[in-house]
């Protein structure tokens, strides 16, 4: 269940966060997928957590 | 405009004959179900929230937003990363009491028909936009790629096949909530070929229209610099509020709501699009801003709009056609989902409340055939709205309008998870301001073309000047979420939508009343319910809730008839709304009321904590464990314990007592006192209602042997709780009564031995005087007849005297009398001595004896003592011989020791009797005729001569009979003290 909480944490820091996400659009020298990268990295910690609370559960 | 209009419809009807195609395979089984119930099937089935707005909206909204249009994906993907403690909660809800779409959720947890009507209407009035947005498309691109006059027809076309393929694969099930593998597989099929045609046309405009990643980097930092500024990067108030919007939309889409919750998918499957969900929305979202800077580096934006920049990346047929099929399968998946989930909440919330289904002849029928019309009508209306409204907007204003209408209901969701004092006059109120304000200032202004009609409140006029959709959202919802609040907390919540608000919440453990019904068997419940649903149909919707609860339809346990009466409720709930299910098990399957005040269902309740042991967290998990510990301690105490609620009700049955009544406490638990099988019924029912609290040795018969049990009372009463009831302890006594006999019965014998002591003395005196005058008689007289009578008068009181010496000796119970030494004693003599004493008796006077011992062999022992040994086992041996029988007893040197057998060819013991033989009190007579101390007084005597004894029944080789075996030891040891032997050994 504490696995929960590091997902509301998760979520509701992203929310906080996400307007930083779209400052890549348009900058030179910016990569353009590194909005995708993120999303990338935070689907991998998902996994990550969702193996951990498959353990957490058992 | 290179394709004709031939061609176009060639490759709509290939694409939807491939969707039909696909169907008949699962339907027919060609398709494995390792395959069809695959988890990746279900990810790609909630793909189809990707509609034809993720196809071309998408492109629109990154051409003016830049990156916001990831808005669109990174909301309903934080919603599925929340899937644990937002869409497991609802999903085991819907699952509980089988609700197919949110009405029938609200109009659950509101307790009113009234709300999921509500919630019916603005679901019909904010899915029209969506579903003009997706036949818009369609005509769009069919005229992009045919520049054809009447795209709309050709689209119509299309939704009418579509809206046939729905009415055909989405009614198969009768009711809801079943899983559809048909319709998943398809709906998963589509979202696989929208994926690969998207990513298809990103790779062409990465590699074709661009020379690589490289090259498109460059250009982005060079020439499509003026490309960007035009691109306003959207406000971080504005991309919170989208973020909120597809948030909601991820919760609150009937589509998206008919795949998460009312397709019957596992809690591990919902967990698991926690991350593949978001991974297929990124793969989809991905080629997004290629095409978009691909179609602007080719300036094709201009001729064809921002949202269909994938049909002119190239000239050619195919690339467009992928184009096309992308935005085909987006449209074909949801207007299907749409049209099943709405199909379901008109039929359930409108037209079934107007029109109850009394006793319709073939319900199933009926409601299959209404589904399909209203699942027509729904695509149908989406083609209306299209041809009317629709073609005046571009996709983000049809769109927007469709999610803000649709998150007016997510304050109402919150509350119904996470606030249990909502009630339904809060939640209308709420949600009638934020529809208002929705219609006046989105919808409406869609419809009519008239400007928006927003009332900024005092305060925030820095609103003014703002995107309409953005003021709307933030004006509607605040107000929603206002009146809501306030007019929940001054008006009181009726019980019934307490009792709800329990079940739905998240913390909450339902906890429903102990209440009776009127029916006495499942197999009663289908007479009452006929009347509603016509014979046949409640014959069967009783014998699928018997079977989903594995209940016989003759179990009468009040407990069980509950839980089906709620999974009657539950099942018409999936096959017709909340609302008129409830009314129809209220209606005929009534509670029986009046009488005792009705308490919690104990034992429902501990079963919903052992199922949601894992949601437990801190202090509710620590306590939970505890509670885990003090059952476990009473259902394992090692003596019988039950529990009984105040209406006598069998609220426990522990393992102790199952085994002694041989009942198992998952067949009687939930029953009532009386209906107890026999003689627990009407045992328990004394021990309820006697005076005292204690009934000791009670006699009952239990797996046809006699018990003792004794039974103890305690009231369950407490100054602090409203629970009562009593709990009952059984002892089993039968052991302890059975000693106590026989304690009885010994010291009976002891006292006579005593008397038999007393009179062989009082005998011995004259015998001896009479033998002294025979003996005086013999040296008084020559006459050889008298003295030949003086001998048998000798011999016969050396007899008699021997008699009253056996007698005296067995009644001092074998006691080793001090001094006597141990001397060699031919047992074949002993043994002749026994039988002389044993055939004195006159029962098995019909039994024959054969001393068999060698005269020559000899033991080492008191020959009083083993003649006491000998008797006792012939008199075991008699007493088991049929008449007739034979008793052998043998002898045979066996190294130091002589080897002693007695045989008889009795019945046998029985093999738990022989290993307690030797133990003091065991006996196979009947009570009164044995005293169960021979065999353990043969045991100690035979110790005392540092011999054993075994019991061998039946001997090896016989069939029957028993042979005890004593083996003597023939000669003195060297430390052997014979003098004083300890008679405790």
């Amino acid at each position: 269940m504490y696995v929960y909480r590091i997902m509301l944490f998760l979520v509701f820091g992203g929310y906080l966060l996400s307007p930083l996400l779209m400052s890549g659009w348009s900058s030179p020298g910016v990569a353009w997928y590194r909005p995708f990268v993120i999303w990338g990295i935070l689907i991998a910690l998902t996994l990550w957590l969702e193996q951990k609370r498959k353990l957490d559960e058992r | 405009m290179n394709a004709s209009l031939a061609s176009v419809f060639s490759l709509g009807m290939g694409y939807l004959l491939l969707m039909f195609l696909c169907a008949w395979a699962v339907e027919r089984g060609w398709l494995s179900p390792r395959v069809t119930r695959h988890p990746a099937v279900y990810t790609l089935a909630l793909g189809v929230y990707a509609s034809a707005w993720a196809i071309y909206g998408s492109l629109e909204l990154a051409a003016d937003s830049g990156y916001g249009y990831l808005a669109y994906y990174l909301g309903v993907a934080g919603a599925f990363l929340l899937a644990p403690v937002l869409l497991v909660p609802i999903q085991r809800m819907t699952r509980t009491h089988q609700l197919t779409s949110l009405a029938d959720l609200f109009a659950f947890r509101f307790r009113s028909r009234w709300v999921g009507t509500l919630i019916t209407v603005i679901s019909l009035l904010a899915v029209l936009p969506l579903l003009a947005l997706q036949v818009q498309t369609l005509g769009d691109a069919i005229f992009l790629m045919t520049g054809a006059a009447s795209p709309a027809l050709l689209a119509l076309v299309f939704s009418a096949l579509i809206a046939l393929f729905a009415m055909i694969f989405g009614t198969r099930h009768g009711r809801e909530h079943a899983r559809h593998d048909t319709l998943l597989a398809v709906i998963a099929f589509t979202s696989v070929i929208k994926l690969v045609a998207m990513l298809a046309l990103g790779g062409i405009a990465l590699f074709m229209v661009f020379e690589g990643p490289a090259d498109l980097q460059a250009w982005l930092d060079g020439p499509g610099q003026l490309h960007q500024v035009s691109v306003l990067q959207p406000d971080p108030a504005h991309w919170r509020t989208l973020l909120l919007l597809f948030f909601a939309a991820a919760l609150l889409m009937p589509h998206i709501f008919h795949i998460t919750f009312a397709e019957t998918l596992s809690r591990h499957t919902l967990l698991q699009a926690s991350w593949s969900l978001p991974l297929f929305l990124l793969l989809m979202a991905l080629p997004v801003p290629l095409i978009l800077w691909a179609g602007q580096r080719l300036g094709s934006s201009e001729a064809i709009g921002a949202a269909y920049l994938a049909f002119g990346l190239s000239e050619s047929f195919w690339v467009q056609a992928l184009a096309f099929l992308a935005g085909l399968a987006a449209t074909s998946g949801t207007l299907v989902i749409i049209a099943m989930s709405l199909s379901g909440m008109i039929l359930n919330h409108m037209l079934l409340v107007a029109h109850p289904p009394e006793a319709q002849p073939n319900l199933y029928r009926w409601l299959r055939w209404l589904r399909r019309a209203l699942m027509a009508a729904v695509i149908l209306s989406g083609w209306l709205f299209y041809r009317t409204v629709g073609v005046n907007h571009d996709l983000t204003t049809l769109g927007l309008a469709a999610f803000v209408g649709m998150a007016q209901c997510l304050p109402g969701l919150l509350a119904l998870l996470y606030w249990p004092g909502a009630n339904r006059k809060g939640m209308v109120s709420g949600l009638v301001v934020g529809v208002s304000i929705w219609l006046a200032g989105l919808w409406l202004p869609l419809l009519t073309g008239l400007p928006s009609v927003i009332l900024i409140p005092p305060g925030l006029e820095m609103l003014a000047g703002e995107p309409s959709w953005y003021v709307v959202t933030l004006v509607s919802l605040a107000a929603n979420a206002l009146v809501f609040i306030v007019v929940s907390l001054v008006t009181r919540t009726s019980d019934g939508e307490r009792a709800a608000a329990e079940a739905c919440s998240v913390d909450a453990v339902i906890r429903p009343k102990r209440l009776p019904l009127y029916a006495t068997t499942g197999e009663e419940f289908k007479q009452p319910l006929a009347q509603a649903l016509g014979e046949d149909v409640a014959r069967r919707e009783v014998e699928r809730a018997l079977t989903d609860l594995g209940m016989s339809p003759l179990d009468g346990r009040p407990y069980a008839l509950r839980r089906l009466r709620d999974r009657i409720q539950a099942n018409l709930s999936g096959l017709m709304g909340p609302s008129v299910a409830q009314d129809i098990v209220d209606r005929y399957l009534p509670y029986r009321r009046g009488g005792l005040e009705p308490t919690d269902d104990i034992h429902f309740v501990e079963s919903r904590l052992e199922a949601y042991r894992s949601r437990l967290t801190g202090l509710a998990r620590e306590l939970d464990g505890l509670r885990r510990y003090h059952r476990r301690i009473l259902t394992r105490l090692p003596v019988g314990l039950c529990a009984f609620g105040v209406d006598d009700e069998l609220l426990m049955w522990n393992d102790a007592l199952a085994a002694l009544s041989g009942i198992d406490g998952a067949s009687v638990v939930g029953a009532r006192r009386d209906g107890l099988p026999a003689p627990w019924g009407e045992l328990l029912g004394r021990a309820l209602t006697a005076p005292h609290d204690h009934l000791y040795k009670q006699e009952v018969e239990l797996k046809g042997a006699i018990r003792f049990l004794s039974l103890h009372r305690a009231e369950l009463q407490a100054d602090d709780d409203v629970r009562g009831g009593s709990v009952i302890l059984i002892e089993d006594h039968s052991e302890m009564k059975w000693l106590e006999d026989e304690l009885v019965h010994a010291a009976r014998l002891a006292s006579i031995g005593q008397l038999a002591a007393g009179v062989a003395h009082e005998i011995g005196n004259p015998v001896t005087g009479i033998s002294s005058l025979a003996q005086n008689l013999r040296y008084d007289t020559d006459d050889p007849e008298v003295l030949e009578t003086a001998q048998q008068i000798q011999q016969l009181t050396d007899r008699i005297s021997r008699i009253v010496s056996s007698l005296v000796g067995f009644a001092h119970g074998g006691r080793h009398v001090k001094g006597t030494a141990l001397a060699p004693v031919s047992m074949a003599t002993v043994t002749d001595e026994a039988l002389h004493l044993i055939r004195l008796a006159r029962s098995g006077e019909d039994v024959r004896y054969h001393n068999r011992c060698p005269a020559e062999l000899t033991v080492l022992g008191d020959a009083q003592r083993l003649q006491q040994v000998m008797i006792n086992l012939l008199n075991n041996a008699r007493d088991a011989s049929d008449p007739g029988g034979q008793i052998v007893v043998d002898a045979e040197p066996e190294g130091e020791l002589l080897k002693v057998t007695v045989t008889d060819e009795g019945h046998g013991l029985d093999a738990r009797v022989r290993d307690h033989l030797f133990e003091p009190f065991t006996t196979t007579k009947p009570p009164g005729e044995g005293t169960g101390l021979g065999l353990p007084l043969v045991y100690s005597i035979i110790a005392e001569h540092h011999g054993r004894i075994e019991i061998e029944s039946p001997p090896p080789g016989e069939e029957r009979g028993t042979r005890i075996c004593l083996w003597l030891p023939t000669q003195r040891e060297d430390d052997e003290d014979t003098d004083e032997p300890d008679s405790d050994r």
